[in-house]
């Protein structure tokens, strides 16, 4: 495995929930590895293991064998200080459902991680903006996050994802709540930023056309990786 | 995250459930409140007593009386149930009279410079020249070397071969129809005093009083250490005690009076000697001691009932946190996926809770002050109108302060129940939910 630009990797990773009589198996040994740049898609469908890898590759939960490794790092013997930072600074989250504070400005959604990050209020400020014209919505920086459109509310939630210029961004279902042309609009905003900024993009989703549209599709079945393929030229819509 | 952001955060989420949050904060505000005014009326009352005994002078000044009168005395208040009968201990002569070696013992203590043990004299009553009136007179005896502050005039000569002498309080100067009390001093007034033995024969009481014309060398500011006593010098007292006995053989069993001009560094231990010959002393200060421990015990019961409602109010706390971190379980979940550290999640509840209690305190101690200012201006136009130097609340800025940071640990310490259940959370069961 010595592959140069390896971003993550994992090698028999099992997660079990439950004790005794009521385990249940989510991940049964999972082994891929994601380069530097890819665009991936997670595919399958629902109570597939595809959320629990996700969760499992954003470190925000911890395996129950195996390992995940960060450039080449094992990341079982961190701290939580240093995977909370590797969250921060490394990661951009985008959810179906958004996940904001809908009574705070959007400015201040945006500028959360940084907020977290311990910036300075100018510092944070000028880039939370920045983020906002990448965006399209550095005009609407005053609104409260709940008076925003479905479409608006991801674009917001795109740009608190990338405002921390992080290497990875793990989208969970990003199309999921919004009509096809507003799908279309985020999906293109996140390729964008893959192909342009060089963000690694890892989407998970149920939605073949959108898997598609990613450079590679893993897909997963009871647990198991069942198909790990290229997309074929010609095949993007 | 920063800290000066955790309480800013934590300031603006308290006011996103008003009403929620200005209760608990009016529930924190009524036990600092409370708790902020008892202590204002304590610094009061604490300083009109020091300048008391700074109006008294007298550092050194100590009046004694034997151990057992004390405890007879004591338990009289006190009402500590029968007392058992014992002919040493309760020989009235025995236990109310200083002995000769008591007095001889008590010479010998280091730290005494003068000690002087008179019998008792009493006098009847006082009048003057400009009134028909007779007041009650209570004497007591100013000991060589003890100076008494005087509103005005001086302290009575004691020296021996000096005239009859006596202070007096203000209210007596006015009630002897010196308008302008400074115009006393000087003056001649007189003083009955009755002669014992004659007086159980006597049909009339007036038929065994002697009446003294004596000089009013100075007035004292009335008050609560003043009330009453009038201060006689020694050529005074010595005269009276002649007249309260005359008839009566030398051995007769005398009551003394017993004080002394002590070193006042040395006070404590020389009381502690005192003791041991027993003999109970009392210095300036006891005296203001014991009329303090009644204002002590008031606030005391005021204080406990402030307590009481801040261990309501931290319930109020608890609640309102667990309700906030139940409200805000899919934000806490975000902030945690973002890379916010159990600790910081703690610590941004914390931080409210800290808040709910810095606004609690703030209106306490805003509150208070107005209500004590308030409460000074009218108590001094009416029932604290003769002590015009008594501020009844007097608000110390240390003071508050350190009331307003016990109750914000207090907040902290509630708020920890809740906090610690948030940063428990974790970030996906936390995001899952909806």
């Amino acid at each position: 495995m010595a592959m140069t630009n390896s971003l993550l990797s994992t090698h028999g990773l099992k997660k079990v929930y439950g004790k005794r009589d009521t385990v249940f198996e989510a991940l049964k040994g999972i082994d891929i590895n994601i380069n530097a740049g890819e665009s991936v898609a997670i595919i399958g469908k629902s109570g597939s293991g595809k959320s629990t890898l996700m969760h499992l590759l954003a470190l925000l939960d911890k395996p129950s064998a195996g390992e995940i490794r960060l450039n080449g790092k094992n990341t079982s013997k961190l701290k939580n200080r240093k995977l909370n930072r590797l969250r921060n600074k490394e990661f951009g989250f985008v959810f179906q459902s958004f996940f904001m504070n809908a009574n705070d400005s959007v400015l201040n959604n945006v500028i959360l991680p940084l907020k977290i990050a311990g910036i300075g209020r100018r510092e944070r400020r000028r880039r939370a903006m920045e983020a906002l014209k990448v965006v399209e919505l550095d005009d609407k920086f005053k609104n409260k996050a709940k008076d925003l459109s479905g479409g608006q509310k991801q674009r917001v939630c795109i740009a608190r994802a990338i405002v921390n210029n992080p290497k990875v961004i793990f989208a969970d279902e990003p199309t999921g709540n919004l009509d096809s042309a507003t799908g279309e609009k985020i999906e293109k905003l996140l390729f964008d930023l893959n192909r342009e900024k060089g963000i690694t993009l890892i989407v998970v989703t149920h939605d073949e056309e959108l898997a598609q549209k990613c450079k590679r599709q893993i897909r997963i079945a009871d647990g198991l990786v069942v198909a790990d393929e290229k997309t074929k030229k010609g095949a993007k819509k | 995250m920063k800290v000066v952001d955790i309480f800013r955060d934590a300031n603006a989420n308290l006011w996103r459930s008003k009403l929620r949050s200005s209760l608990t904060i009016l529930a924190i505000f009524v036990g600092s409140f409370t708790i902020i005014l008892n202590s204002a009326i304590n610094a009061g009352v604490n300083d009109w007593m020091n300048k008391q005994i700074e109006n008294m002078g007298g550092e050194g000044y100590l009046e004694m009386m034997p151990t057992e009168a004390y405890d007879t005395l004591t338990n009289m208040m006190g009402n500590n149930g029968p007392q058992e009968y014992t002919e040493d201990k309760d020989n009235a002569n025995a236990s109310t009279y200083i002995k000769d070696e008591q007095i001889e013992a008590a010479k010998k203590i280091d730290g005494i410079k003068v000690f002087n043990a008179l019998p008792n004299s009493s006098a009847d009553y006082i009048t003057s020249k400009k009134t028909d009136k007779r007041y009650r007179i209570n004497l007591n005896l100013v000991v060589e070397g003890i100076t008494f502050d005087m509103s005005n005039g001086v302290s009575p000569n004691t020296d021996k071969n000096a005239g009859y002498e006596i202070a007096i309080n203000e209210d007596i100067a006015k009630a002897l129809g010196y308008e302008n009390v400074a115009d006393i001093v000087d003056q001649t007034v007189q003083i009955a005093v009755p002669s014992n033995l004659k007086c159980y024969t006597a049909i009339k009481r007036s038929e065994c009083q002697t009446i003294l014309d004596v000089k009013v060398s100075g007035t004292q500011a009335p008050g609560i250490l003043s009330m009453g006593g009038s201060r006689a010098n020694l050529a005074l007292w010595t005269r009276v005690n002649e007249i309260n006995y005359e008839g009566m053989p030398a051995e007769t069993n005398r009551s003394y009076q017993a004080t002394a001009d002590v070193d006042p560094d040395k006070i404590d231990s020389v009381k502690a000697e005192l003791e041991k010959i027993g003999l109970k002393a009392m210095s300036v200060d006891d005296e203001v001691g014991m009329f303090k421990v009644f204002f002590d015990a008031i606030l005391i019961v005021f204080n406990i009932f402030g307590g009481i409602a801040l261990v309501a109010a931290s319930i109020g706390i608890i609640n309102t946190l667990f309700m906030s971190v139940q409200e805000r379980t899919k934000e806490i979940g975000l902030d945690k996926a973002l890379g916010m550290s159990n600790g910081k999640v703690f610590l941004s509840f914390s931080a409210e809770a800290i808040m709910l209690g810095f606004w609690g305190s703030l209106f306490g101690i805003v509150v208070s002050m107005i209500v004590g200012n308030i409460a000074n201006v009218v108590a001094l136009e009416t029932f604290l109108k003769d002590f015009p130097t008594f501020h009844l609340t007097i608000f110390e800025p240390l003071t508050m302060i350190s009331i307003a940071f016990i109750i914000m640990f207090i907040a902290f310490l509630a708020g920890t129940l809740p906090a610690r259940r948030a940063s428990k959370k974790n970030p996906i069961d936390a995001l899952r939910y909806e």
